[in-house]
C-alpha cells in the first residue's frame, strides 16, 4: 500500500474506532496513537518527497509536490497537538458534568475524521476532490462548533454552516468555470480536473472564462479560510468550539484553505499572469487586517480576540502572496509555518484560562489572573508576543520579509496601511492581555476559581510553548528545505 | 428541438426560483424545490442525447431520485416534526423582492454574453438562466428568516451551480459529480439534525433570533 493512503487511511480508521464504545483510557490512547501515527507518516510522506519522489496515488488524483509537503506536515503536526490537549481538557469537563460519555464519543469521531478531511486537502492534485474534500472539512466541523449544545453554540454552528456552505457553492461554481475556460482541451475523466493539466494547459485557458471562476474560487476558498469580507462566522465558530477543535480551525483549516487559494492562484497566474488574481489576494488581504484591527481593540471575550488575531494572520498570508516577489512569497509561507507553531500555544493557554473561569468573557476572567493561574497566564504572554509579531518573536521576521518585500515592490501605499494597521493591532492586543493579566485581584475571586494542576492539557501547553519558542531558533533543515521548495513552486521558479 | 427543450427546461428553472420567492407556504416550496430540480434531471438527460455523454444519464438519474425526491421528501419530514407551516413576513415584501430578482435576471444575462459560444447556441442561454437563478437563490438567502427556507436557498444555488455547469462544459467528470452528490446529501442531513437542534433549543427556527453573538 503506497505511503499516501496509509497516511490517509490511518485518521479515518481512527475516527471509526472512536464511535465504539470502550473505557475511556483506552479511547483516548487509540485517538492518540492513531494521530501520532499519522503525523509520523505526514513526515514519512514529506520526506519521500525531499528525496526527490513525487509520492501520487489514484491516477495523480492525489500527489505531493512542495506546497503538499509543507501544509501536510502542519496539518499532521496540528491534529497530534489537539489530541494531545483534548484528553486533559476532556477530562476535566468531564468531571464537571459538562461532557457527557455520547458528547465524547462524538469528539472521538469527528476529531480524527477532521484531520482526515484536512490531509485530502493537502494532497489532493485534483481541483474536484478538492472540493470535495474542502466540504468534508466543514461538515466534520459543523458538530464541533455546536458540540456545547448552548444556544450560542447553536447560533455559531447554523452562521457557520451556512456561509460555509454558501462559500463552498461559490468555489464549485468558481471550479466549473475554470474546467469550462478550457473548452474541452483538458479531456474528459478524471485527468481533466488535475491541477498539472491545468498548468500545462495555462496559456490555452479561455481568459473571461478563466477570470470570473478565479474570482468565485477565490471567494470561495476565502471564505474558508476568512478573509475579510466573508470571515464573520470566525469569531463565533471559534469562541463556541472547545478549544482543541478550535485549534484545528484556526490553524489546520486556515492552512488548509490558504492552500486551495495558493493552488488557484498558480493556475491563474500561469495563465494571465500574476497581476489579476493576486491584486484580488492582496485586496482581500489587506481589507482583512484592516477589519480585524477596531475589532481587536475593543474585543471583550478571549477567544473571540484569538479569532480576530486568525483574520488577521490570514490577512498577513494573502498580502505576502499577492505582493508577488519571491520574497513576500517565501514570507508568507514561514509565516504560515511559524503560525502553526506559536497560535496552538495561544489557544491552549487561554483554553485552559477559559475553562478554569467556565468562561472566555474578559468580564469573568480578568482582571488579575496572573495571580490566580500563573502558569498559563504566563504562557497566554508569551503566545501574545509571538502573534502580535513582536521582535525579537519568530512571526516578526516572516512579517519583516513580507513588509520588506512590499516597500521594495510597486504596492508602497497598500504596504504602508499594512504596516500600520500591525502597528494598531500590536497595540491592542498589548492592551486587552494587559488588563486580563494584570491588576488587583477582585475580592472572592481566587476562591471562584480552581487551581492549576499539572495535567495532560497543560502538560501540552508546555510542550507547545517549548516548540513555539525552539523553532525560530533552530528551524529543522528539512522543514526549511520544505519551505523553499513550496516557495519556489508558487513562485514559478521550479 | 433539442435547443428549445433545453431553454424551456431552464428557464423553468428560473420561474420556479421566483415562484420560490413569492411563496410562503414552506411545504409549497419544498415542492417548488423538487420541481426545479427535475427540470435540471430533464436539461442533463436532454444533453446526454444531444452530445451523446453517456455519463450525463446517471447525473439525471442521480438528480431525480436524490434531489427531485429525496431531499424534498426529509425536508417534508423535518417541516412536520417541528409543526411550522409557514414563513413569517420576510425581510423585504413579495412586490419589492421580486423586482429586485428582475434586475438580478437582467444582471446574470449581462454576463453569459461574456462566455465563448457553445455547442448549438443554446448555451448562452443557460447560463444567462443559471447565473439569474443562483442569484436569486443568494437573494432568498438573505431576505428569508427561517431555516428551512435558508436551506432551500441554498440548494437553490446549488442547483444553479449544475446548471451552469451543464451550460458551459456539459458536464464535470462522473467521479467528481458524485463525489460533489455525496457531499450534497451528507449537507442536508446535517442541516436537518442542525435544525431540530435548533428547534428543540430554541422552540423555533426563526434565524433573526439567532443574534446573541456580536462584536
Amino acid at each position: 500500500m503506497p505511503l499516501l493512503v496509509a497516511m490517509l487511511l490511518v485518521p479515518l480508521v481512527t475516527a471509526a474506532l472512536g464511535g465504539i464504545d470502550a473505557p475511556r483510557r483506552v479511547k483516548e490512547a487509540i485517538r492518540l496513537g492513531g494521530l501520532s501515527l499519522t503525523f509520523a507518516l505526514c513526515l514519512a510522506t514529506a520526506s519521500a518527497f525531499l528525496d526527490g519522489g513525487v509520492p501520487s496515488a489514484f491516477g495523480d488524483a492525489l500527489r505531493v509536490d512542495g506546497l503538499s509537503a509543507l501544509v501536510l506536515v502542519l496539518c499532521g503536526f496540528t491534529g497530534l497537538l489537539s489530541a494531545a490537549y483534548g484528553v486533559g481538557y476532556m477530562r476535566r469537563n468531564e468531571a464537571r458534568g459538562l461532557v457527557t460519555p455520547r458528547m465524547r464519543q462524538e469528539f472521538d469521531v469527528l476529531v480524527p475524521a477532521y484531520v482526515f478531511a484536512m490531509l485530502l486537502v493537502a494532497v489532493s492534485n485534483n481541483l474536484g476532490i478538492l472540493w470535495i474534500a474542502v466540504e468534508l472539512t466543514t461538515l466534520a466541523s459543523v458538530f464541533l462548533v455546536a458540540f456545547h449544545n448552548r444556544d450560542t453554540s447553536l447560533e455559531a454552528a447554523w452562521k457557520f454552516l451556512m456561509l460555509g456552505s454558501l462559500g463552498l457553492a461559490f468555489a464549485l461554481l468558481g471550479t466549473v468555470l475554470l474546467f469550462a475556460s478550457g473548452q474541452g482541451r483538458l479531456g474528459e475523466g478524471m485527468s481533466a480536473l488535475h491541477w498539472t493539466r491545468f498548468m500545462e494547459l495555462a496559456p490555452e485557458l479561455h481568459p473571461f472564462t478563466l477570470r470570473l471562476g478565479v474570482v468565485f474560487a477565490l471567494i470561495g476558498y476565502g471564505t474558508k479560510a476568512g478573509l475579510a469580507p466573508m470571515h464573520t462566522w470566525k469569531p463565533d465558530a471559534y469562541r463556541e468550539a472547545p478549544s482543541p477543535a478550535g485549534v484545528l480551525m484556526a490553524v489546520g483549516m486556515l492552512n488548509g484553505a490558504l492552500y486551495c487559494l495558493l493552488r488557484v492562484h498558480m493556475i491563474s497566474k500561469a495563465a494571465i499572469g500574476p497581476d489579476f488574481s493576486g491584486g484580488l489576494l492582496l485586496a482581500l488581504g489587506l481589507l482583512s487586517v484592516l477589519v480585524a484591527t477596531p475589532f481587536i481593540l475593543i474585543q471583550w471575550d478571549l477567544k473571540r480576540l484569538l479569532a480576530y488575531s486568525s483574520i488577521e494572520h490570514v490577512g498577513i498570508m494573502a498580502v505576502g502572496i499577492g505582493l508577488g516577489a519571491d520574497a513576500a512569497i517565501f514570507g508568507a509561507l514561514l509565516h504560515m509555518t511559524y503560525h502553526t507553531f506559536a497560535k496552538p500555544l495561544a489557544f491552549f493557554s487561554a483554553g485552559t484560562l477559559a475553562q478554569l473561569h467556565r468562561s472566555s468573557d474578559f468580564a469573568t476572567i480578568g482582571p488579575g489572573t496572573l495571580g490566580r493561574a500563573p502558569i498559563s497566564s504566563s504562557l497566554l504572554l508569551l503566545a501574545a508576543m509571538f502573534i502580535t509579531g513582536s521582535p525579537p518573536f519568530s512571526l516578526f521576521f516572516s512579517e519583516m520579509l513580507i513588509l520588506r518585500a512590499g516597500f521594495l515592490g510597486p504596492n508602497v501605499v497598500a504596504t504602508s496601511v499594512f504596516l500600520a494597521a500591525l502597528v494598531v493591532i500590536f497595540c491592542g492586543f498589548a492592551y486587552q492581555i494587559g488588563r486580563l493579566l494584570l491588576g488587583p485581584q477582585p475580592a472572592g475571586a481566587a476562591q471562584a476559581v480552581e487551581p492549576e494542576t499539572l495535567d495532560f492539557s497543560l502538560g501540552t501547553t508546555l510542550v507547545t510553548a517549548a516548540i513555539a519558542v525552539i523553532t525560530p531558533v533552530y528551524l529543522p533543515a528539512p522543514l526549511l528545505a520544505l519551505i523553499h521548495a513550496a516557495a519556489s513552486l508558487v513562485s514559478g521558479g521550479a | 428541438m433539442v435547443p428549445d427543450l433545453l431553454i424551456l427546461c431552464g428557464a423553468g428553472m428560473l420561474v420556479t426560483a421566483y415562484l420560490m420567492v413569492g411563496q410562503k407556504s414552506l411545504f409549497m416550496t419544498i415542492r417548488l424545490y423538487g420541481a426545479q430540480s427535475l427540470l435540471l434531471a430533464v436539461v442533463a438527460a436532454t444533453m446526454a442525447v444531444a452530445e451523446a455523454h453517456p455519463h450525463l444519464f446517471v447525473m439525471a438519474a442521480m438528480t431525480t431520485v436524490l434531489k427531485g425526491f429525496l431531499i424534498p421528501w426529509f425536508l417534508m419530514r423535518v417541516v412536520d416534526r417541528i409543526g411550522i407551516h409557514r414563513e413569517i413576513e420576510p425581510f423585504l415584501n413579495v412586490p419589492a423582492s421580486l423586482l429586485v430578482c428582475l434586475g438580478l435576471t437582467v444582471v446574470g444575462y449581462r454576463v453569459s454574453t461574456g462566455f465563448p459560444e457553445g455547442a448549438a447556441g443554446m448555451t448562452h442561454h443557460v447560463i444567462g438562466v443559471g447565473l439569474s437563478t443562483l442569484m436569486i437563490g443568494l437573494f432568498l438567502m438573505v431576505t428569508r428568516k427561517k431555516a428551512i427556507t435558508q436551506i432551500l436557498a441554498l440548494l437553490t444555488v446549488e442547483n444553479a451551480v449544475f446548471l451552469v455547469a451543464l451550460g458551459i462544459t456539459s458536464g464535470m467528470p462522473l467521479v467528481v459529480e458524485l463525489g460533489i452528490f455525496f457531499d450534497v446529501i451528507l449537507a442536508v442531513l446535517v442541516l436537518g439534525i442542525l435544525v431540530r437542534r435548533i428547534v428543540d433549543r430554541f422552540e423555533s427556527m426563526d434565524i433573526s433570533r439567532l443574534s446573541r453573538l456580536k462584536g
